[in-house]
């Protein structure tokens, strides 16, 4: 077990171009460390060169004490799992566990007593003599975790694991792969671009776009006080809405309807007096915007919205709207697919909602949970 | 839908499938199976095909061919042939395969080498027999390079003496053959996931330990089929030998398919040549079924 400490490190290509950009990241021993970004965001890119498998173009890069810059993959003490799993075909689960037992020339006694304790722990005792091929994903995603906890590294690194897993399948494997690591104890970099993993896996989060690394912090913090408005609308699903406005006083303005913001928000946000008669990016989330005409919605400010179209989950209703406001571009690439056509903005609502697709309602917003960024640059007041 | 429309739909979906395959068949039938029967056939007969009635001999000529030992100066030459070509053929077409695949190498290099690697499959076994004559003749290129570097002392006749003519014929043969396997194995290497050989260098695998554990066993496939394929066709080459050395000097580079010719339109005892041609069936066949075997397996 150790801690991994990234400084500056930087990673250009040979057509210059740079995949990460002066990342400092510090993990520290036992921990579940979240990478997290859309597609091209360099985190995988980060988790291979912590693996020693992308050469570091600059910076430091210490595990457990020492610097590993210029260490070959296998002194580096770690333990991969890759998005693939890697497992050999033609070996069975017992040879695939064993694989880097066996390179290191353990005995074959050894080497069976230290597989039949991981394959306890992970319940594939009964499918040791399996091959690959035969097993369900779920399995074959516990021999991955199999082999690389047969090492007892310093340090594992998960590059989406469980993106091959069915819907279903990825909640049970979150789970597990959770509770193994906080049984294990072994310092965690998990790399995914699945939003929800991020929330629910990590003692904390690294957001990055585009090389750079935005925010790291705990899932709630990340929730609750984005540092821009990239990291507000890639954490959260449905993302957060984002509009553009003019603070005029104490109200901000939209094109056809204005909000109301009470003196807590000015108290909360001094950087805010600063906005006035500028504009400003606003932003809700989809749990703040209340159906006006249940008791839940009553006691807001409300604003007139056209509903598009509703997806009905059963425990709540993500309801798609259209609303008399600009729409902002968070610069996250996979929240367009939260946004159709016809509308700019998405609330979700409580399954008693009458609410039908084309209705024109008032939507009541809870504006004490409001955010708010500069237009420019996108950091958050 | 009548019961007579139904039975005449029923029996159209049962002819089909024999439709289709009928023109394929009867080009095999009669390109392949017939001459092979007439072959057959010919093996018990007393002076086939010269005669108009010829007599049935039994297995005479099977006994005759058994019984002269430049038959089995040929299926020794044929299998020692054949298994040295195919062994060096993978060989040579796995370390090449290998090194055109390696990131180490200058892309640049490695098309120029890839061009350079295939040629010999681009000629025909005569170009190959010509070259080979040209270059391993007593005043040839080889004789001289290698009397130069002072590994042989005198020039060597290379397909005119008994000791080396069945060496030098292989070796032609092992230069020709090659490419066919170095393009599989390649193939089969660019198709192993990049994954597996890096969750091997994170376990700490050497070179030659992934070159064991992963590249071999995901090539197994590969090198098994176009090995017996190779063993199949290498087992029948009779151009490469026949412009080289003729199945001489003394018998030297005789091999079944040279011993069944001569036997046909030499001595014109196509009886013989017949039962011969049998024999070599019967190996082709076993290596076929072998492989057949093999892949119902996979």
């Amino acid at each position: 077990m150790a801690e991994v400490i990234l400084e500056k490190i930087c990673k250009t290509y040979g057509n210059n171009f740079r995949a990460i950009d002066q990342l400092n990241l510090s993990v520290e021993d036992g921990e579940f460390l979240i990478l997290v970004g859309p597609s091209g965001c360099g985190k995988s890119t980060a988790l291979r060169m912590i693996a020693g498998l992308e050469d570091i173009t600059s910076g430091s890069l210490r595990i457990g004490g020492f610097d590993v810059v210029d260490m070959p993959p296998k002194d580096r003490d770690i333990a991969m799992v890759f998005q693939s799993y890697a497992l050999y075909p033609h070996m069975t689960v017992f040879e695939n566990i064993a694989f880097s037992m066996r390179l290191a020339g353990k005995p074959k006694a050894e080497r069976k007593k230290r597989v039949d304790e991981i394959a306890k722990t992970l319940q594939l005792t009964s499918l040791l003599d399996s091959k690959p091929a035969n097993l369900s994903g779920g399995q074959r995603q516990r021999v991955a975790m199999g082999r690389a906890m047969v090492r007892e590294p310093a340090a594992f690194l998960m590059d989406e694991p469980l993106s091959n897993l069915d819907a279903k399948l990825r909640v049970q494997m979150r789970a597990e792969i959770t509770s193994l690591q906080k049984q294990l104890g072994v310092t965690t970099i998990y790399v995914t671009h699945d939003q929800i993993e991020a929330m629910t896996m990590g003692d904390r989060v690294a957001v990055l776009k585009g090389g750079v690394l935005q925010q790291v912090d705990t899932p709630k913090r990340l929730y609750e006080s984005p540092v821009n408005a990239f990291v507000a609308g890639f954490i959260g699903s449905p993302s957060m809405n984002l509009f553009e406005a003019t603070l005029k006083g104490s109200e901000l303005v939209f094109r056809d309807f204005a909000i109301r913001l009470q003196d807590a928000a000015f108290v909360r946000r001094p950087g805010l007096r600063s906005y006035a008669g500028r504009k400003i990016v606003f932003g809700i989330r989809p749990e703040d915007l209340y159906d006006s005409s249940l008791e839940s919605g009553r006691k807001y400010q409300t604003i007139p919205a056209k509903v598009t179209s509703i997806e009905e989950l059963g425990s709540e209703h993500i309801v798609h709207l259209n609303i008399d406001a600009v729409r902002v571009d968070s610069g996250d690439p996979d929240a367009v697919d939260d946004f159709g056509l016809a509308s700019n903005a998405v609330a979700r609502f409580e399954p008693a909602s009458a609410v039908h697709s084309g209705s024109e309602i008032r939507l009541a917003l809870d504006d004490s949970k409001s955010h708010f960024f500069d237009p420019e640059t996108h950091l958050v007041i | 839908m009548t019961r007579q429309k139904r039975s005449r739909h029923r029996l159209k979906r049962a002819v089909a499938p024999y439709l289709y395959l009928s023109p394929s068949l009867l080009i095999i039938g009669l390109l392949m199976l017939l001459p092979m029967v007439t072959v057959i056939g010919y093996s018990f007969q007393n002076s086939a095909v010269l005669r108009r009635d010829p007599s049935f001999a039994g297995l005479k000529h099977y006994q005759a061919i058994f019984n002269d030992p430049v038959f089995w100066a040929s299926l020794w030459h044929t299998l020692y042939f054949t298994c040295m070509s195919v062994v060096f053929h993978m060989t040579i077409g796995m370390i090449f395969a290998l090194m055109l695949n390696s990131d180490r190498i200058n892309p640049t290099l490695r098309n120029i080498l890839r061009v350079l690697y295939i040629l010999p499959w681009l000629f025909t076994a005569v170009i190959i027999a010509v070259i080979w004559r040209l270059l391993l003749e007593p005043n040839g290129v080889v004789n001289s390079v290698l009397m130069q570097m002072g590994i042989i002392g005198s020039k060597v006749e290379w397909f005119s003496s008994p000791e080396t003519a069945l060496h030098a014929v292989t070796f032609a043969n092992i230069w020709a053959g090659y490419p066919l396997f170095m393009v599989s194995l390649l193939a089969g290497l660019q198709g192993i996931p990049k994954d597996f050989y890096e969750a091997a260098d994170i376990d700490g695998a050497k070179a030659y330990q992934k070159l064991i554990f992963i590249t071999i066993p995901q090539l197994m496939p590969i090198i098994i089929s176009i090995s017996l394929l190779d063993f199949i066709w290498t087992m029948q080459v009779f151009p490469l030998i026949w412009i080289t050395t003729g199945g001489g000097p003394i018998y030297s580079t005789e091999v079944l398919s040279t011993y069944t010719y001569k036997l046909a339109f030499s001595s014109y005892n196509l009886s013989q040549a017949s039962a011969s041609a049998v024999v070599i069936l019967l190996i082709s066949l076993g290596l076929t079924l072998f492989y057949i075997r093999y892949q119902k397996a996979r």
